[in-house]
């Protein structure tokens, strides 16, 4: 009969969590995160005629569009890959653990330990907004925090699934580049098949411009769990345009609707990590 | 029922006594009235009727790597209370079997069992009797010694107390506050050897424990190896260097591109090859010739000389008569060494023999 162990569930997830919140390079990336989205929301938010919430979000959701998948991938790319090449994950796999408490355990130990960067920073950042603008947003801002942990953990989902797949450390590093750099070559090859296909940027700037977007245009943002992402952010603070492009979406693009399709961005990479990681030769 | 005819070490007068294997008896000597204690031997075809549970059971093993076949139909068993070496030269199929026994591995075919229970179907219960040193053994850059013997307590399911007296049993307890990425190879090993010891297993399988270490890392590590064995522990450990598992085995299985050549005991696997012990024999004036005495005595299958010394291989029982011969002969014998035959030549007899 298959069992589970929750304990070593949760031994696992301590000990990433001890490990990786030592680790330098996400000290400093998250010190970095850190001091740019305080900085930000003083410039963004403190300056009336500057912008106010509308200019702070856009501000903060770029930042975190760049810089939380970054942590996530320096966080998770070896952590099946680079461990096994060193040789930890021998002596791990060697205990009485099961591979799926040993998948999940550090699935939770490193999505922690990638809470904790937006948690502080936009925390700090929100206590600025709050002396600045006004705490009128406050739950907005609120379900802000919660989408950007929500990126996070889906990009960790992604990357620990390449680590699984990917045999040595080295592939697990070009497969981590690739999945950084997904959101943007996305971004690029839908916005020339709509080019190619008659469009124009010129619909991007208007109201009536973005309701010609023909269906498929809008479906699909499901292939990018960035994009999927920011459109739920906008959606939380009620946001029709961000620097100066229009982002009113049509209405069976909603709330729960981004909400399932990240979820299933984040259940999907970690079923698949799973089952490469079962049938791994460690 | 065994039959014994035993000396009287005082007196030399012979007695003839009864009894069962193992049986222990009380004798006192007719002639001159001294006691002992006389132990029938345990008869080695009873022990192994007795042996039907094994410490580790390998059935057909065998994995295939795209084009190679790392492990070719493997089959032995480690009885429980041996150390047992897994000898066979660099890429041999040694580490892919015991990654295989461990179920690290997926195999193509094969049954393995630890301490009774099948690695795939009772995997939870064969991995919680056996303790791993892995052959590149390797923990967390930024843990220290005790936050990763910590760690690995609480992963087996044991108090996180017996951390400290294990570090401290592999000599680790003044870098117990160090980051383990600060540590040296030896030291890292040894940390591996401490995490071996978690949870007192029956088992425990070391690859290549001694590969790659210095004399007094590898002295702790032999040590190690012959205690848990006296508390009773079966051990199986690899190895492609010879004089490692040679004084430390009570038996050994080579192997070569992943099959079992031979599986025996130390000293059946040199009468079974029957390789010849070697004499060094040096004397004076000798001048690289071969006396004449010794060139017809039977037994002998090849004498080579060198400078003053000459090299004979021989059957042991012509190793005296040799020497007399040459003595007689009037040629003055400085120095005598007799080379026992080692696991060494039996290795490359075997590995050419097969290959």
């Amino acid at each position: 009969m298959v069992g589970f162990n929750f304990k070593s569930v949760y031994t696992i997830a301590k000990k990433e969590f001890m490990d990786n919140i030592r680790s330098r390079w996400i000290i400093a990336i998250s010190i970095i995160f850190i001091i740019l989205t305080i900085v930000s929301s003083y410039v963004a938010g403190g300056q009336g005629e500057f912008g106010g919430m509308e200019a702070t979000v856009a501000t903060l959701l770029s930042i975190s569009a760049l810089l939380i998948p970054l942590i996530a991938i320096m966080l998770g790319f070896s952590t099946i890959a680079g461990e096994a090449e060193k040789g930890a994950l021998y002596v791990v796999l060697s205990y009485p653990v099961r591979r799926v408490e040993v998948l999940l355990g550090k699935f939770l130990g490193l999505g922690s330990v990638l809470a904790l960067t937006p948690l502080i920073g936009f925390g700090l950042g929100g206590i600025v907004i709050a002396a600045t603008v006004g705490a009128e947003e406050g739950l907005a801002y609120l379900a802000f925090i919660g989408l950007s942990i929500l990126l996070g953990v889906m990009y960790l989902s992604a990357v620990i699934c390449i680590s699984a797949l990917c045999s040595t450390r080295v592939r697990a590093i070009a497969g981590g580049v690739i999945l950084f750099f997904w959101a943007m070559i996305y971004g690029l090859i839908v916005m020339s098949i709509y080019i190619a296909s008659g469009g124009s940027y010129e619909d991007f700037l208007s109201p009536s411009g973005l309701s010609s977007l023909p269906d498929w245009f809008w479906t699909s943002v499901v292939f990018s769990p960035n994009d999927t992402n920011q459109m739920a952010v906008m959606q939380a603070f009620g946001l029709k345009q961000a620097f100066g492009f229009q982002i009113e979406a049509p209405d069976w693009i909603n709330m729960p609707f981004l909400l399932t399709v990240q979820l299933i961005w984040l259940l999907v990479p970690l079923f698949l990590a799973y089952f490469f990681f079962k049938r791994r030769d460690i | 029922m065994i039959t014994k005819t035993i000396m009287c070490p005082k007196c030399k007068n012979t007695l003839t006594v009864q009894g069962n294997p193992g049986e222990k008896v009380h004798i006192t000597c007719p002639s001159c009235n001294i006691k002992g204690v006389f132990t029938f031997p345990i008869d080695e075809s009873i022990s192994r009727v007795v042996h039907d549970s094994f410490a580790l059971e390998i059935k057909d093993l065998t994995k295939k790597y795209k084009e190679l076949i790392a492990v070719n139909n493997l089959s032995f068993n480690v009885r429980k209370g041996e150390i047992f070496g897994l000898l066979g030269p660099n890429g041999a199929g040694k580490s892919t079997t015991i990654k295989a026994i461990l179920g690290l591995i997926h195999t193509n075919s094969g049954e393995i069992k630890i301490n009774g229970f099948d690695i795939i179907k009772k995997g939870i219960e064969a991995r919680a009797s056996v303790g791993y040193l892995p052959e590149r053994v390797a923990f967390y850059d930024n843990l220290t010694p005790l936050q990763t013997m910590n760690f690995l307590s609480e992963l087996w399911g044991v108090d996180k107390s017996v951390s400290k007296p294990l570090i401290k049993e592999v000599g680790l307890e003044d870098a117990i506050n160090r980051k383990v990425g600060t540590f040296s190879k030896g030291m890292v090993q040894l940390l591996g050897v401490a995490q071996v010891m978690i949870g007192k297993p029956p088992v425990y399988i070391l690859d290549e424990p001694m590969g790659g270490l210095d004399a007094r890392w590898v002295k702790i590590i032999r040590e190690k190896i012959k205690m848990l064995n006296k508390q009773g522990a079966t051990i199986l450990f690899s190895s492609h260097i010879l004089s490692e598992v040679e004084n430390l085995c009570h038996r050994v299985a080579i192997i070569n591109r992943g099959k079992l050549i031979a599986e025996d005991t130390v000293a059946n696997l040199n009468k079974y090859l029957r390789i010849k012990p070697r004499l060094e024999i040096s004397i004076s004036g000798l001048n690289g010739r071969v006396p004449e005495v010794i060139k017809n005595i039977e037994g002998i299958e090849a004498v080579n000389a060198n400078d003053d010394t000459l090299f004979i291989t021989c059957e042991s029982y012509v190793k005296s008569h040799i020497i007399t011969s040459l003595q007689n002969s009037g040629l003055k014998i400085d120095n005598i060494k007799t080379i026992e035959p080692s696991l060494e030549d039996a290795f490359v007899k075997l590995i050419e023999g097969g290959a």
